[in-house]
């Protein structure tokens, strides 16, 4: 074991959470049951990892070892760093039938083709998704393996979730990611999280939608009826009216966690008096940003609990309906803008 | 949109209507629970309402309104004054009473509450504080919407809204203290 | 009486609250009986109810019994018709019956024959009249599976607004085919697609569930049409057989490529496997390889 590779485990290692090590080291399977069982976890976490630090080198770990320790870490708990997802659009015929073999290989060999340090490592998650951890280098330097980037894809969709990319190899990656994958083009959807599990299943569509139906089931959330018949709701029409508008808006059931909802403004300013903002000639900027721990969750109560008017505005609903959470807002087009969003 | 009236539809007998308008749905169920369990010689029907107009269906007549106003929000405030435009103007012969909550609270704008009693005055309606937080303070309010309702229904011989509102009417003190307030 | 001195004591007043305060918990508790007491009727309505909805049912049993008798004798007498046309025993009552039930049931068979002709598919007008949700439902084997929606805007050309389907059914391919011009064939391709995948998935679940121990599904992909599965041959130590089933039709449950493949190169071309090979190309996976383990062909 040389001193970065020294450095990388001490890095993961620090990341990992003291209670959450035992288990991981377990599933990494690189320790024998009697150097895990050596290890104490009640030590404070410099010594441990010392301690196992002298195992690895036992062992004789190399880099690609330590990586899969992370990888194993990071695909356990995915809510870390932000997620951006990409769409990859005008497939061939070969995207149906891609096997996950197959895109690995070329997926390394495309990427090694484009940048000739670099250190790629993937991995098959349990739901079939895969999971790419590439270490960037370049012309002259090593692969950096303190600041990867992470790339999930599910093979036959077209949806692709980074994280930690920066704009030096987002060219590179891309490319890579369209040719091993047999699509046409790629482009960004403008969606962003930090939890994963949540974008997917908003583009995946795996959260409960509502649709208006002939005979509509009860909803599961409706105000439970007043008990004594003497006590009667003047608007019980209109509030299950509002339940029934908000779920179809943003759906029933868990939500898909988002963090926030960032829309540029780039329209005249409007006003009833001749103020000063109202004649200049040039759009007025401005950034409206709504930040919740559950933004859909939060929204969907201002829908149903009357505090915001129903019908929901598209500006709100196309959240869930185009699957993106960043959008620009022109005088042109009413509604969402005109910037490339996923096509649904 | 057609206004609310005290006398377009018969009264039913020994039986009091009575309508809790709240914006924010919060007090209201509360109240409606306790005043439907402290009476018992009348049939009293409460109904629970966001804010006027209400939709056009059949009901009997409803003898009182009752407007419950939280401190805390301006909104509740707005939506009151919005509602009170859909009344038609002889509730206010002592068919309408306001309910205050959260005035105790000291962080709260005064001017709020100034406004309200203003309002009350001007409608010539009686303006109750309520604490909304306690099974006390709840039942205690329920009994005087109760006794309030009773005299609106008409059910307390020899009394009438009117009458009583002309006691029970909020009025705006003239003292050079309170307009220093204002 | 003493209490009641006590009381005044403190003043009327306190003595009047707390005799109100007495009052209300007496008022209270009569309410609770009260309460209590109408539940019990509530639930003795509800006896009555669930009873007479029992005795429906099982007059509606009845009848279906009698149905199910008179198709056989109509069957046998259908038969005997063809023998022997003299033949006539039954009496006037018995005929008259079957022929009314009979009548009913070509009458339900059309509508739904009609309703089958229309589409099928649930149709609901939305935002008053400017677009409809159509539902598309899937089944296998005569079990319903998912309900798909599709949100329609109709107003000017037909858009497709919102909608729940995967997104690895290319839904945008095959809506610039003919959503504009042909919106049933549109939904009919759709409901192919749709159908295929959902009978593709049951067939894996089936596979996973009813034959756990013999097969196992080494790989499949979210569209399943790649799906490779692992049995043992039951003699010589059990070696392993994969199969590898490829559906290229993506609107079809039934695979149009099977591969078998062993660590015995000549097993595959033995004639018992390629007939299963060509049993895997014509039934649904699932019964082919229950067929297998019944012929005792795999372990």
């Amino acid at each position: 074991m040389d001193d970065s590779t020294k450095q990388v485990l001490r890095q993961i290692i620090r990341r990992i959470p003291l209670n959450k090590l035992q288990n991981m080291l377990s599933k990494w399977e690189h320790l024998s049951k009697k150097q895990l069982r050596s290890l104490e976890f009640t030590q404070p976490k410099w010594l441990l990892c010392d301690n196992l630090l002298s195992i690895c080198e036992e062992n004789d770990l190399s880099m690609k070892h330590v990586t899969e320790l992370e990888i194993i870490y990071r695909i356990d708990h995915p809510a870390q760093g932000s997620w951006n997802v990409c769409q990859l659009i005008d497939p061939e015929e070969e995207a149906v039938t891609a096997d996950l073999l197959h895109f690995k290989q070329l997926f390394k060999a495309h990427l090694r083709g484009l940048i000739s340090h670099v250190s790629v490592k993937t991995k098959k998650h349990e739901d079939g998704a895969i999971w790419i951890r590439i270490a960037w280098g370049d012309n002259f330097t090593q692969p950096n393996h303190l600041k990867p980037t992470y790339v999930v894809h599910h093979l036959q969709t077209p949806y692709v979730f980074v994280s930690g990319l920066t704009m030096k190899h987002k060219p590179l990656l891309h490319q890579a990611l369209v040719l091993s994958a047999h699509y046409g083009g790629i482009k960004d959807v403008h969606l962003s999280g930090r939890c994963l599990t949540a974008l997917r299943d908003l583009l995946m569509r795996q959260y409960k939608q509502v649709f208006p139906v002939k005979h509509p089931r009860l909803l599961l959330e409706r105000s439970p009826l007043p008990s004594n018949p003497n006590i009667q709701m003047e608007h019980a029409k209109h509030a299950e009216n509002r339940l029934q508008m908000a779920a179809e808006a943003f759906g029933e059931g868990i939500l898909p966690k988002l963090e926030t909802a960032v829309y540029k403004l780039e329209t005249r300013f409007r006003e009833n008096g001749n103020g000063m903002l109202g004649r200049r000639e040039e759009p007025f900027r401005g950034v409206v940003k709504f930040a919740s721990s559950n933004l859909l969750e939060s929204l969907k109560y201002c829908v149903s609990s009357g505090m915001a008017s129903a019908p929901v505005t598209p500006l709100l609903s196309s959240i869930t309906q185009k699957g993106r959470n960043y959008f620009v807002i022109t005088d042109k087009g009413p509604g969402a803008s005109h910037t490339p969003g996923p096509n649904i | 949109m057609s206004l609310l009236k005290p006398l377009n539809k018969l009264p039913e007998l020994n039986t009091a209507n009575v309508l809790l308008v709240e914006n924010e749905e919060l007090f209201q169920k509360k109240l409606a629970d306790a005043i439907v369990l402290l009476e018992n010689n009348v049939n009293v029907i409460v109904r629970l309402a966001r804010s006027l107009p209400l939709p056009l269906e059949s009901r009997p007549r409803i003898d009182l309104v009752v407007f419950i106003v939280h401190l805390n929000s301006e909104q509740s405030l707005l939506s009151a004054e919005a509602s009170l435009k859909h009344l038609d103007s002889s509730y206010f012969l002592g068919k309408v009473c306001f309910l205050v909550t959260g005035a105790r609270c000291g962080t709260l704008p005064y001017e709020r509450l100034t406004s309200l009693k203003k309002l009350a005055a001007t409608l010539n309606s009686p303006l109750l504080m309520t604490e909304d937080r306690t099974t006390e303070g709840v039942n205690t309010v329920a009994q005087r919407v109760l006794a309030v309702l009773r005299v609106a229904a008409g059910l307390v011989p020899m009394a009438t809204g009117l009458y009583l509102s002309s006691l029970t009417r909020c009025t705006v003190p003239t003292d050079p203290d309170w307009q220093n307030q204002d | 009486m003493e209490d009641a001195r006590e009381c005044l004591r403190d003043g009327v007043l306190n003595h009047l609250n707390v005799l109100e305060i007495e009052a209300l918990e007496l008022s209270r508790q009569q309410q609770l009986c009260l309460q209590q007491q109408s539940r019990v009727d509530d639930l003795r309505i509800m006896v009555d109810k669930l009873r007479a909805q029992k005795d429906q049912l099982k007059a509606r049993a009845k009848t279906t019994m009698s149905l199910q008798q008179l198709k056989a004798v109509v069957h046998q007498r259908n038969e005997e018709f063809n023998d022997d046309i003299s033949e006539e025993g039954c009496s006037m009552t018995a005929k008259s019956q079957l022929s009314f039930l009979m009548a009913r049931k070509t009458q339900v068979k059309d509508l739904l024959q009609a309703h089958h002709l229309i589409g099928g598919y649930d149709v609901t007008e939305t935002c008053r009249g400017k677009g409809v949700c159509i539902s598309i439902a899937t089944a296998f084997e005569g079990f319903y599976l998912e309900t798909y929606n599709l949100e329609l805007d109709v107003s000017r050309a037909i858009q497709i607004c919102r909608h729940n389907i995967p997104p690895f059914i290319p839904l945008e391919k095959l809506a610039q085919v003919n959503l504009q011009t042909d919106l049933m064939g549109f939904l009919s391709t759709l409901s192919h697609h749709l159908n295929g995948f959902a009978g593709r998935r049951q067939q894996i679940r089936l596979i996973q569930e009813v034959l756990r121990d013999s097969v196992e599904v080494m790989e499949s992909n979210v569209l399943f049409n790649t799906i490779v599965l692992m049995c043992a041959d039951p003699e010589e130590n059990g070696r392993a057989v994969l199969c590898t089933l490829e559906y290229s039709d993506l609107s079809r449950y039934l695979p149009t490529k099977v591969t078998i493949e062993s660590e015995d190169k000549a097993l595959p071309s033995t004639p018992q496997w390629k007939e299963s090979q060509s049993l895997l190309l014509q039934t649904p996976a699932h019964t082919a390889l229950k067929a297998l383990k019944m012929k005792g062909q795999i372990a």
